[in-house]
């Protein structure tokens, strides 16, 4: 596959924040102790005054940023995904505030891509646990033009947002003025013989698998937008298909898969395989080593994709 | 000190505390004796010479903002709100803790009725309302329960002058009744702490209008610190007094006549006195 570039998700976060705040001056920026590894410490660079730390402190970070969303201002509250688990109850206080409110939440460093820094690290359950929420947007940018996009999207629409920023140096394949379009999937490459649907930084992952597969192989449909989902996209594909597997770099319960599945079960039942993380503790190791221990990397989705479609 | 005269505020109380029995007993369910708890601690703060609100206009920009983070006692808020005219008391006592009603069994963010906040559980409120002091000039009160300080997220409050910013607009109000849910509690050295952690403290008798107007007074005054308020407050104070400040009532409503008509008459011994 070619492409011009790779950025990881949570460096054009920074940017994207930063270039956001040009002419948004009314929006608040957020972080619990974790504004080097987030990237919104260039926003805090850019604009001190409007940007707030609340010291390793997740739940109470949360509050604050709920409570001056509350007053009306726009604000972003960035985190380590894994940390987050510390403020879900207050997550789902601020949800209960209204839909007047406009608050973004965003976890970098998520799933097993995390890598070295070991299982304790690794957040494969954020999907799951955001998609439970009511009202909550769920966000996985494919690339980074798209999070910057998916940022001024969520800016310029109020309501309330999570967005997925993984760590690794994603290859940019979008355009950079293309625009976020909230819950429309990307179809990404023509296929019949199967669906492949991917969520984030999985969806480069997807295209690649579908050179290997060949001309007209694979469709390929990647998610930025998983919560609410393309529901039209996926059953479209899977009539043309009849055969679908999921990518995605998370546990297979509450994620990509069950979102799909649950689509599928109801509108157009169609047989199905997964690419995800089982419901497991995972271990250190380098993002690509444990990409390949746990099966989700390129490799795995290739020759999965040649055992279902020669079933 | 108040808008209103200290008989005034006293008559209140005792019709604020008369419908509440009213409303709880009426409803079968609710927190009728944290609620009781904090009718004087409510009405002092909005009937403050400084407290601004538009009773006909609850959006308001300029208002100042009580958040309440023991939500369980909402039911003296949504007596309160009606008395001062954001909707008529009728409203309240036929949706009290009733299907897409107002008045849920914890309070729903209403600022037309005057609720800021959605609350429930315990610790979250103080810190929401800590935000919401951030980038205003008005007054935010948060009330907050003792037993609700159990919770180390709770605690944490403490620290935020020194790890964020000091707010000299905001006021942490702790009502002190000493009972939580299913045992006593102690505050232990809250006080002590919050004073290390450059808080203005204090210790007010919580049902003496005298007391809670000079405290108020003193919480907003001080413009470089936050203020904690420790009140203390009797649990189910002037009800029942076989059950005021006693264990084993909380969440607990009249469960028959003869235990309402005890509320009342409680409530019309506590007015002779």
């Amino acid at each position: 596959m070619e492409y011009t570039e790779k950025i990881s998700l949570r460096v054009a976060f920074g940017k994207a924040l930063v270039k956001a705040g040009e002419t948004r001056t009314d929006m608040r920026v957020f972080d619990a102790g974790t504004k080097n590894s987030t990237m919104s410490l260039a926003f805090e660079r850019a604009y001190p005054d409007r940007f707030y730390t609340a010291g390793i402190n997740e739940p109470g970070m949360l509050g604050l940023a709920t409570g001056l969303a509350m007053d009306g201002k726009p604000v972003v509250a960035c985190d380590m995904s894994v940390f987050l688990h510390h403020a879900y109850a207050q997550i789902r206080a601020a949800v209960r505030q209204g839909k007047g409110l406009h608050m973004i939440i965003a976890a970098t460093h998520t799933g097993i891509a995390v890598g070295p820094d070991g299982g304790s690290a690794h957040d494969i359950t954020d999907l799951a646990r955001m998609r439970l929420i009511p009202n909550m947007h769920v966000l996985t940018p494919v690339d980074g033009n798209q999070v910057n996009q998916a940022v001024q999207y969520a800016l310029d629409n109020p309501g309330f947002y999570y967005i997925r920023l993984n760590r690794p140096a994603v290859p940019i394949f979008t355009d950079s003025d293309a625009p976020f379009e909230f819950a429309k999937a990307h179809h990404l490459a023509d296929g019949n013989k199967i669906t492949i649907v991917a969520a984030g930084d999985k969806a480069f992952t997807a295209m690649e698998a579908a050179e290997q597969l060949g001309d007209g192989v694979a469709d390929v449909i990647g998610i930025s937008t998983l919560e609410p989902l393309d529901t039209d996209a996926i059953i479209k594909s899977a009539e043309k298909t009849g055969r679908v597997i999921t990518i995605e770099d998370h546990m297979y319960v509450g994620g990509l898969f069950e979102s799909v599945a649950g689509v599928l079960a109801r509108s157009r039942p169609t047989p199905m395989e997964r690419i995800a993380l089982g419901r497991i503790l995972t271990t250190s190791g380098e993002p690509d080593e444990l990409a390949r221990i746990y099966k989700v990397d390129l490799q795995e989705l290739v020759e999965r994709c040649k055992q279902f479609i020669d079933g | 000190m108040y808008k209103i005269s200290i008989e005034e505020l006293k008559d209140k109380a005792y019709n604020i505390r008369r419908d509440l029995i009213e409303l709880i007993y009426r409803a079968g369910s609710g927190h009728l004796d944290t609620s009781l708890s904090l009718v004087e601690v409510w009405l002092s703060i909005v009937h403050s010479d400084f407290y601004s609100l538009d009773a006909k206009n609850g959006e308001m920009k300029n208002r100042d903002r009580i958040f309440l983070s023991e939500g369980h006692a909402c039911p003296v808020q949504y007596m309160i709100n009606a008395d001062l005219g954001y909707y008529p008391k009728e409203e309240l006592l036929k949706g009290f803790r009733k299907p897409f009603s107002p008045f849920g069994g914890h309070t729903v963010r209403n600022l037309k009725y005057g609720f800021e906040n959605s609350n429930g559980s315990l610790s979250i409120g103080v810190w929401q309302a800590y935000g919401n002091a951030l980038e205003t000039s008005n007054n935010v009160f948060c009330i907050a329960g003792d037993g609700e300080f159990q919770e180390p997220t709770s605690q944490g409050i403490f620290s935020v002058p020194l790890n964020l910013k000091p707010l000299g607009n905001f006021t942490l109000i702790i009502n002190r009744n000493r009972l939580a849910q299913d045992s006593e509690v102690d505050l232990g050295p809250i006080k002590e702490v919050a004073a290390l952690y450059n808080w203005q403290t204090m210790i007010v008798k919580g049902h003496d209008f005298n007391a809670l107007g000079s405290a108020l007074q003193l919480a907003v005054e001080d413009k470089d610190r936050p203020t904690l308020m420790i009140c203390d407050t009797v649990k189910g104070y002037g009800g029942d007094p076989n059950h005021a400040g006693k264990l084993g009532h909380h969440g607990k409503p009249p469960g028959n006549d003869e235990e309402y008509q005890a509320y009342l008459a409680g409530l019309e011994a506590g007015r002779r006195n």
